[in-house]
């Protein structure tokens, strides 16, 4: 039983870290608390499930269209809205608190484009992958490792776009230092839209996932949104590793509170535990204090 | 002359007119509450719609099921609203920009599920109903939709005219030196936290107050109006209004309930609306429409000095 619910967990706490991601490079580098993510990753999923249907091609080579789509509208989301803000400083409200604002905008008009376009009906998304697996007493759906494969193949990959390329570089260079950075001639503006894309990318995958377990429909993207503040923050925001980790705690804490002490207040669970850890650990658990 | 303007005209209007223009007023509580956090604390507070839930919720129950006046209900309710905005005051304002939103957002899920789950006391999702219109008070009746109008009305001036008072006394001053500059603050000697607590605080006793009115104006409360929307709807009208006024979140709250009014809006298009004027304003007015107003005097005053 209690393996069972660890497996669940786990399965959860992928699509979870998958989601977290997005959010916390966007933060990371470009100190960009994006509330319109959540809704990237629903139109992520519509995307896909759209390039499904239109060129009647299997969930694996849509996804890839779908996520280029993705990338392509958040760095367009941007360009429009975003740089302008943080090119002009001072007014009633800071930089900071505007920047918000205007993504809280955009959760709104997005969700309402996307009701618009697709109707409020909740639609299934099919991955093509049936059948369960069994390890011991553990029943696993295919699907679901399908799910932890994937999110396993982009972590690799996006672990190698930081590390190993010279848009990595520069990336990692503007999150630790934005002045030194923009100092020694590394353009800020083309790096924050490139972060912008991976993040639009990485939502894209996350929201599909989650479609292709659940249901792919206009409001499914404030849950995602409220777990990705909730990981990034125990995680601590902007660290990458620490969205994996801190979205598998959540998994876990999760699917635990839910099966052994009441599921109806499961949510409300991970929120307290969240308060408690923000309070002891102000940056999070693996957060730096700056 | 606005203020005359708002005391007569429900006499000169029908019963759907005094409704909206008490839509109006409420709204504008809240907006006002909000645009207090926004100026006086200087930051976004995703859990003002709790401190509304706590409230409204606070003083229903209180009400429909200890059969108490609203009267005295309602005290019981604001001191409850001040203690918890104390405590999440003390607890969350050393956290710095973007985690005392997470945080706060996070504390208005927590109040809204508690409202959602906990089912013996606020019947849960299917939520109250058959809230009753306050009882007479020194011989004024509520129970009308005008003598309703008019109690909201008092409300929303008072809060008004309490603002003014504190923005110029010393605790105003102190406030918005907190929200400057507040190393400097502290460096001088002003104790930082208990002003940021006391900012919170104002901002949750005026959102209190608006949570108040708002049982018995709806006559039902349900977990579901009180979701991150129902902030971001306040963040809508305090910006789209001004947050640097007084009058801007009546104005922002009477544009938000009047225009979809009059062009007779289907309301599902009011979310995209709310969106793409949050958007608007804050890229190209931020300081909404009082400072958009304001310009304009400013501008219409030059014209005529150049015509004569």
């Amino acid at each position: 039983m209690i393996a069972q619910q660890l497996a669940n967990g786990v399965v959860l706490g992928c699509i979870y870290a998958l989601s977290a991601l997005g959010f916390t490079l966007v933060f990371g580098a470009a100190r960009v608390v994006n509330f319109a993510y959540g809704e990237l990753l629903m139109i992520g999923a519509f995307f896909t499930l759209t390039v499904m249907q239109t060129l009647s091609i299997p969930f694996f080579l849509a996804l890839p269209v779908a996520m280029v789509g993705v990338a392509l509208l958040s760095v367009a989301l941007f360009y429009l809205t975003i740089r302008s803000l943080q090119r002009r400083a001072t007014t009633a409200l800071s930089g900071e608190l505007q920047v918000i604002l205007v993504t809280l905008g955009l959760l709104y008009v997005l969700r309402e484009t996307a009701n618009f376009i697709w109707g409020t009906a909740p639609r299934q998304m099919d991955m093509g992958i049936h059948g369960i697996v069994l390890f011991g007493k553990v029943v696993v759906t295919k699907q679901r490792l399908a799910v932890m494969a994937i999110t396993f193949l982009l972590v690799i990959a996006l672990y190698g776009l930081l590390y190993r390329t010279r848009i990595g570089r520069a990336l990692r260079a503007i999150a630790q230092n934005r002045e030194g950075a923009a100092a020694i001639g590394l353009n800020a503006d083309r790096i924050t839209a490139f972060v912008f894309a991976v993040s639009g990318a990485m939502a894209c995958a996350a929201g599909s996932l989650l479609g292709s377990l659940y249901a792919v429909e206009s409001d499914m993207g404030s849950s995602p949104l409220l777990k990705s503040f909730v990981i990034v923050i125990f995680g601590g925001l902007g660290s990458v590793p620490g969205a994996i980790v801190g979205g598998i705690l959540i998994g876990l804490l999760e699917n635990l509170s839910g099966a052994y002490v009441s599921f109806a207040f499961k949510d409300m669970i991970t929120f307290i535990v969240l308060i408690v850890v923000l309070l002891l650990r102000p940056a999070g658990l693996f957060g730096r204090s700056t | 002359m606005f203020t005359i303007a708002m005391l007569i005209a429900p006499l000169l209007l029908g019963d759907y007119q005094a409704y909206l223009l008490t839509l109006t007023v409420i709204w504008a509580v809240l907006a006002l509450s909000m645009a207090i956090v926004l100026g006086l604390a200087g930051q976004i507070n995703l859990g003002q719609a709790a401190f509304v839930a706590i409230s409204a919720y606070t003083s229903s129950v209180l009400r429909l099921r200890y059969g108490l006046d609203f009267w005295l209900a309602a005290p019981i309710a604001l001191g409850a609203v001040i203690i918890v905005a104390a405590l999440m005051g003390l607890l969350t304002l050393r956290l710095r920009g973007p985690f005392f939103i997470l945080v706060m957002l996070a504390f208005a899920e927590i109040v809204r599920l508690l409202i959602a789950n906990w089912q013996d006391v606020t019947n849960g999702p299917l939520g109250l109903r058959d809230i009753a219109p306050p009882e007479p008070l020194l011989g004024l009746h509520f129970d009308t939709k005008i003598g309703f109008y008019y109690l909201s009305l008092v409300v929303l001036l008072g809060c008004m005219v309490g603002l003014s008072l504190l923005m110029r006394s010393k605790i105003g001053r102190l406030l918005i030196g907190v929200r400057e500059d507040d190393v400097l603050a502290e460096f001088v000697g002003i104790p930082v936290m208990r002003n940021k607590v006391l900012g919170l605080c104002i901002g949750a006793f005026v959102a209190g107050l608006g949570g108040l009115l708002l049982g018995p104006f709806l006559t039902i409360l349900a977990p579901s109006q009180f979701t991150l929307f129902a902030s971001v709807d306040m963040i809508v009208m305090a910006v789209v209004g001004g947050i640097a006024t007084l009058a801007g979140p009546l104005l922002g709250a009477a544009f938000l309930v009047y225009v979809p009014e009059l062009l007779s809006f289907s309301s599902e298009y009011r979310p995209a609306m709310m969106g793409a004027l949050l958007i608007l304003m804050t890229l190209f007015a931020p300081q909404g429409l009082a400072g958009l107003a304001s310009k304009l005097r400013i501008a219409l005053t030059r014209h005529a000095q150049h015509d004569e």
